[in-house]
């Protein structure tokens, strides 16, 4: 039973709660919450609240153009690469208290958020396409640009509490330093997520829809997945570092998708209130504002740290 | 923190963007659902033929014609009607392709139902016209030679 209880725990996490079980609803959900709330601070209806699974079912049902060759094996290995990675990043998140983990689950959190973008640009490139090829090549600056800042200040939150156990940080008492790294890691957010005005990528009204402008049927509907899970993840990841520590399951898990929630709200203001930057103007963003502070943050870590 | 006031104020305004109506207005030239008069047609099948979306099916059989037009692949674009040397077609004018689901079921959703089919007996060709009497030449006018080369 000892043996077991960990890979069952585990396993109920990937599968469960907060895995594939909760978090493909709550793609959707967030999906719709974000469209929608744009909608309505725009002025228009938006969409109904069933259209993203809607629209996931229908691409589904949709035939891809046959596609030989090694391109065509990596185009169809891209998303189901994706999917899975922002699904084990969901799956790491540790929301329920003593859901087990193990020392270095950020590490594995970073490389299974950070899978899906390098995806992104892989497929971009991998479709042949020019709108595709420009769209990779933008995500791959915005990412480099915005890595810099999101990894600072998670290793700036990680190297305060000597720990890179997630289940630890999470329930780690605030500090300056903490809030310092929540807050870098939220100016990352929209970049991570596409929205504006990180929204180079996929700029529709340029470059039609970036790297998944080659993409069609089951294979974008799981792209649109991968979009879905890494909503739940990013916004989860805050969601775990800013609530309070609890122990009871069931007020962790409200607490988890309340914090959630607010965090997409607010992504879905800032994308409303915001128009598209150009990707000279983002990177700047990036290099020149806020990278500043995530290496203040560390390095005030790193001085405290040498103190004490 | 402009932008942030009109965003809460959009917000509690609700949406601004207008329902499509429920009876749209309908303009004197407005092309609607082809309208087809079987007692005018003579199976000619040159609607058929300027038909670029392929609405209009024509089926030729002995003695009588099948004329058949699918509302759901018309694109309204009056090629037909004008072509009609018989005005056996006419455009509508009441119908309007699109609509609320509410009212009017739009066109898409029946095609089916709007898909009309008509068998018409083939009328026999018209008389010619009688050929005007032509005078008879008279004393003193050549005769124009129809053979080549004249005669021989």
């Amino acid at each position: 039973m000892t043996v077991f209880s960990p890979l069952v725990t585990a396993l109920a996490r990937l599968l469960i709660f907060p895995g594939l079980l909760f978090a493909v609803p709550a793609a959707w959900f967030f999906l719709w919450v974000e469209r929608k709330s744009v909608a309505l601070m725009q002025g228009r209806v938006g969409p109904p609240f069933m259209q993203p699974f809607w629209d996931f079912v229908k691409l589904l049902g949709k035939s891809t153009p046959p596609r030989s060759g090694v391109a065509g094996l990596l185009m169809r290995a891209w998303p189901l690469i994706a999917v899975s990675a922002a699904a084990g990043a969901v799956g790491l998140l540790p929301v329920l208290p003593s859901s087990g983990g193990f020392e270095g689950d950020l590490i594995l959190l970073l490389a299974l958020l950070e899978l899906p973008s390098i995806c992104i640009i892989a497929a971009g490139f991998s479709s042949r396409s020019i709108f595709g090829e420009i769209g990779s090549a933008r995500e791959a600056a915005l990412s480099v640009s915005y890595n810099i800042v999101f990894l600072l200040a998670i290793v700036s939150i990680a190297a305060s509490q000597h720990t890179f156990r997630l289940d630890a940080l999470a329930s780690a008492p605030f500090t300056a330093l903490h809030w310092i790294g929540i807050l870098a890691i939220l100016v990352c957010l929209p970049a991570k997520l596409h929205i504006n005005p990180f929204s180079l990528p996929n700029a529709e009204q340029e470059i039609y829809a970036g790297p998944m402008t080659e993409y069609a049927g089951p294979e974008l509907a799981m792209w649109e997945l991968s979009h879905g899970l890494e909503w739940v993840a990013g916004t989860g990841l805050i969601a775990t570092l800013v609530a309070p520590h609890v122990t009871a399951a069931w007020l962790a898990a409200c607490i988890f998708v309340a914090i959630s929630f607010a965090v997409v709200l607010l992504l879905s203001a800032l994308a409303a209130a915001t128009a598209r930057l150009a990707i000279d103007s983002s990177v700047r963003f990036y290099w020149q504002c806020t990278l500043i502070f995530a290496v203040l943050a560390i390095s005030s870590v790193l001085f405290v740290r040498f103190r004490s | 923190m402009n932008i942030l006031i009109m965003l809460w104020k959009n917000l509690l305004r609700g949406y601004q963007t207008l329902l499509f109506p429920a009876h749209p207005r309908v303009t004197p030239r407005f092309r609607g659902l082809v309208q087809f008069d079987p007692a005018l047609c003579t199976g000619c099948a040159v609607c058929r033929f300027r038909c670029t979306s392929r609405a209009i099916e024509f089926k030729a059989g002995k003695g009588e014609f099948t004329w058949s037009y699918n509302p759901g692949q018309c694109t309204f674009c009056g090629r037909c009607v004008e072509g009609c040397a018989e005005h056996a077609l006419k455009e509508g004018h009441t119908e309007h392709a699109l609509s609320q689901q509410e009212a009017v079921p739009p066109i898409y959703t029946m095609q089916g139902e709007l898909k009309k089919s008509y068998t018409v007996a083939r009328r026999p060709p018209a008389p010619k016209p009688a050929a005007p009497p032509t005078p008879a030449p008279t004393a003193g006018e050549a005769v124009p030679s129809t053979a080549i080369g004249g005669a021989q």
